[in-house]
C-alpha cells in the first residue's frame, strides 16, 4: 500500500515537473516533425537499410565465397529482437553487432568489422529492419523468429 | 477402395503371390474386388527397395571449400550403406554459380558412386542453370527431365526451375544474371515452374500407366506452394497434380528448401531434403505439419543442419523416408523416418 502511495505521489509529482518545465522552455519547445521532415528521415534509414542489403548479399565480407543470405535469407534466423542475449556459441551476454561479426569471421571465414564502422551500422539496420514490428525480447533464446513476410520487392519501401 | 483398405489389399495380394486375386476377394476386410483390379494390382506389385537422394551441395571453385567437405562426407557415407542402395538421385543446385569448375568438381564427386557400383539420377537446380542456359549442364548429364521404371515404381525427374526472361530488357550478363537468381529472395526473377514442354512431356509420359502405378516424382522446388517469396513453390505445380491425380499414391521428393518439410496434397506426399551445403530457415508462414521438422542448428559446425536421406519403399508402396546427418538434427519421433 506504501508503495502505491509513493508511485502516486511520484507520478504526481512528475506531471507537476512536467508541466513546470514546459512553462519555462516554451521558447525552446519542439513542434512535432512536418510530414515532409519525417518523409527525408525515413528515406535517410531506407539508404542505409538498402547498403545493408546490399553487403548482405555481397561475398566481399569473407573469404569463402559465402554471404549472410547463404543462411539468412531475408535477414531471416537473425532474430534482432532477442537481443543482448546470452550465446551459447560464445558462452557469454552478446550484441546483434558481435553476433554479425562472429557470423563473419566463422561461416565467412573473413575479418571482423570494427563494431562502430559504417559497414556494420547497416548490416544492423537491414536485419532489425527486417524484423520491424516485432515485440523485444531481450534474452530469448525459446525459438527462431522468422522475419517479417514478403510478397516480392526487396522486402522494404 | 481407398486408403487403408487399398493398402492392406496390396499387403495381402503380395504375400499371397498368385493366390492374390482369390484372397482379395474373399477377403472378409475388403468385401469383393472386382477382376480388372486385382490384375492391375498383380501386374504393379513392388519388389521393396533403397534409393538415396542427396543434393543443394552448392559448390564453389575454390579448392577445400567448407561444402566440398560436407558433400564428400556424404558421398563416402552413400558409398558404405550396407545394403547398397540400387540408386541415388541427385536433386539440383550441384553448383553454386552454375561454372564448368564447379560442375566438373561435382560430377567427380556423383561418379565416385557410379565406381563405388551405384548409379545415379540427376535433375537441375537453379544453381547449375542460369550462367550458360544449362548448356554445361546438359553437355554433362543430359536431358534435364526423363522417367524410368524400376522394381514396380515408375520414378519421374523434371525440370522444375525455369523462370521468364528477366535478364534481356534489363540488359544482364550471363553472370549478373547467374548472381540475380543465386539469390534465394531475387527481387526481380519471378516463380519459376516447368513450363508447357515438360508438362505435355508429363502427360504423354503416364498416359498408359494404370491408376495402381506406384509414382515417385523429383523435383528441385516444391509442388506445392509453401513460400512463393523464396520459390519455395513450382508456378505450374496445380497442372502437375492435375495430370498425376489419377494414380492412387504418388511420392514426390524435393530440395531447394534445404530443411525437413513435409504435406500432403490429394492423392501425394511432398517431403523436402536436406542439402550438404547449409540449412535454410524455415519461412515465416506455418507449417502444414509441424511435428515434421529440424531442430536448433549450430551454426559453427559446419557438419551442423545438413546431411542426405534414403528411402525404403516396401512392396505395399509405403516409403520411409531417413534423413542421415551427423548432428542432432531430427527430432526424436523421426529420427526413424517419415513415412510417406
Amino acid at each position: 500500500m506504501r508503495g502505491l502511495k509513493t508511485l502516486a505521489l511520484l507520478g504526481a509529482g512528475s506531471v507537476l515537473g512536467l508541466g513546470i518545465s514546459f512553462i519555462f522552455n516554451t521558447a525552446e519547445a519542439r513542434k512535432p516533425f512536418t510530414e515532409e521532415d519525417l518523409k527525408l528521415m525515413n528515406e535517410e534509414l531506407i539508404a542505409l537499410v538498402k547498403k545493408g542489403d546490399e553487403l548482405w548479399h555481397s561475398p566481399k565480407l569473407g573469404k569463402n565465397g559465402l554471404t549472410c543470405a547463404n543462411c539468412h535469407p531475408d535477414a531471416a534466423n537473425t532474430n534482432p529482437h532477442t537481443f543482448p542475449k546470452f550465446q551459447d556459441n560464445v558462452g557469454k551476454v552478446a550484441t546483434l553487432r558481435e553476433m554479425i561479426n562472429w557470423c563473419i569471421e566463422r561461416p565467412l571465414e573473413g575479418k571482423a568489422l570494427p563494431e562502430d564502422s559504417e559497414e556494420m551500422k547497416a548490416l544492423e539496420a537491414y536485419a532489425i529492419y527486417m524484423y520491424r514490428g516485432y515485440t523485444l525480447r531481450p534474452g530469448d533464446n525459446t525459438r527462431a523468429y522468422p522475419p517479417v513476410r514478403v510478397e516480392s520487392g526487396p522486402g522494404y519501401p | 477402395m481407398r486408403g487403408i483398405s487399398r493398402r492392406k489389399f496390396l499387403k495381402v495380394s503380395a504375400k499371397a503371390g498368385v493366390a492374390a486375386f482369390t484372397a482379395g476377394a474373399v477377403s472378409p476386410l475388403l468385401g469383393v474386388v472386382n477382376v480388372t483390379e486385382a490384375k492391375t494390382t498383380k501386374r504393379s506389385k513392388v519388389t521393396p527397395f533403397r534409393f538415396v537422394v542427396i543434393g543443394d551441395a552448392h559448390l564453389y571453385e575454390m579448392p577445400n571449400h567448407r561444402f566440398d567437405k560436407t558433400f564428400e562426407r556424404a558421398i563416402n557415407d552413400i558409398i558404405n550403406m550396407r545394403p547398397k542402395p540400387d540408386f541415388v538421385l541427385f536433386i539440383g543446385d550441384l553448383a553454386q554459380f552454375g561454372k564448368v569448375k564447379e560442375l566438373e568438381k561435382g560430377k567427380r564427386y556423383l561418379d565416385r558412386l557410379k565406381k563405388a557400383g551405384i548409379p545415379y539420377r540427376i535433375i537441375p537446380g537453379e544453381h547449375d542453370w542460369y550462367l550458360d542456359m544449362g548448356k554445361t549442364w546438359k553437355e554433362m548429364f543430359g536431358r534435364p527431365y526423363w522417367s524410368f521404371d524400376h522394381k514396380g515404381v515408375h520414378f519421374i525427374g523434371m525440370n522444375s526451375i525455369l523462370v521468364r526472361d528477366y535478364w534481356t530488357a534489363r540488359n544482364m550478363s550471363p553472370w549478373e544474371r547467374m548472381l540475380a537468381i543465386a539469390e534465394l529472395e531475387c527481387h526481380i526473377c519471378g516463380l519459376w515452374g516447368v513450363r508447357e514442354e515438360q508438362l505435355e512431356w508429363l502427360e504423354k509420359d503416364v498416359k498408359n500407366l494404370s491408376p495402381d502405378t506406384p509414382i515417385v516424382i523429383f523435383t528441385h522446388s516444391p509442388l506445392w506452394d509453401y513460400y512463393p517469396r523464396w520459390n519455395f513453390q513450382t508456378e505450374d505445380a496445380p497442372q502437375i497434380r492435375e495430370i498425376l491425380s489419377k494414380f492412387e499414391k504418388v511420392i514426390a521428393i524435393h530440395g531447394h528448401v534445404h530443411q525437413v518439410v513435409y504435406n500432403k496434397t490429394g492423392n501425394m506426399v511432398h517431403i523436402g531434403n536436406l542439402a550438404t551445403a547449409w540449412p535454410w530457415p524455415y519461412p515465416p508462414v506455418e507449417l502444414p505439419f509441424p511435428k515434421i521438422r529440424m531442430l536448433r542448428v549450430d551454426p559453427g559446425d559446419i557438419y551442423d543442419g545438413v546431411g542426405f536421406a534414403s528411402t525404403f519403399i516396401d512392396d505395399t508402396f509405403l516409403g520411409i523416408m531417413k534423413y542421415h546427418t551427423w548432428a542432432d538434427l531430427i527430432p526424436e519421433d523421426i529420427k526413424d523416418g517419415v513415412p510417406l
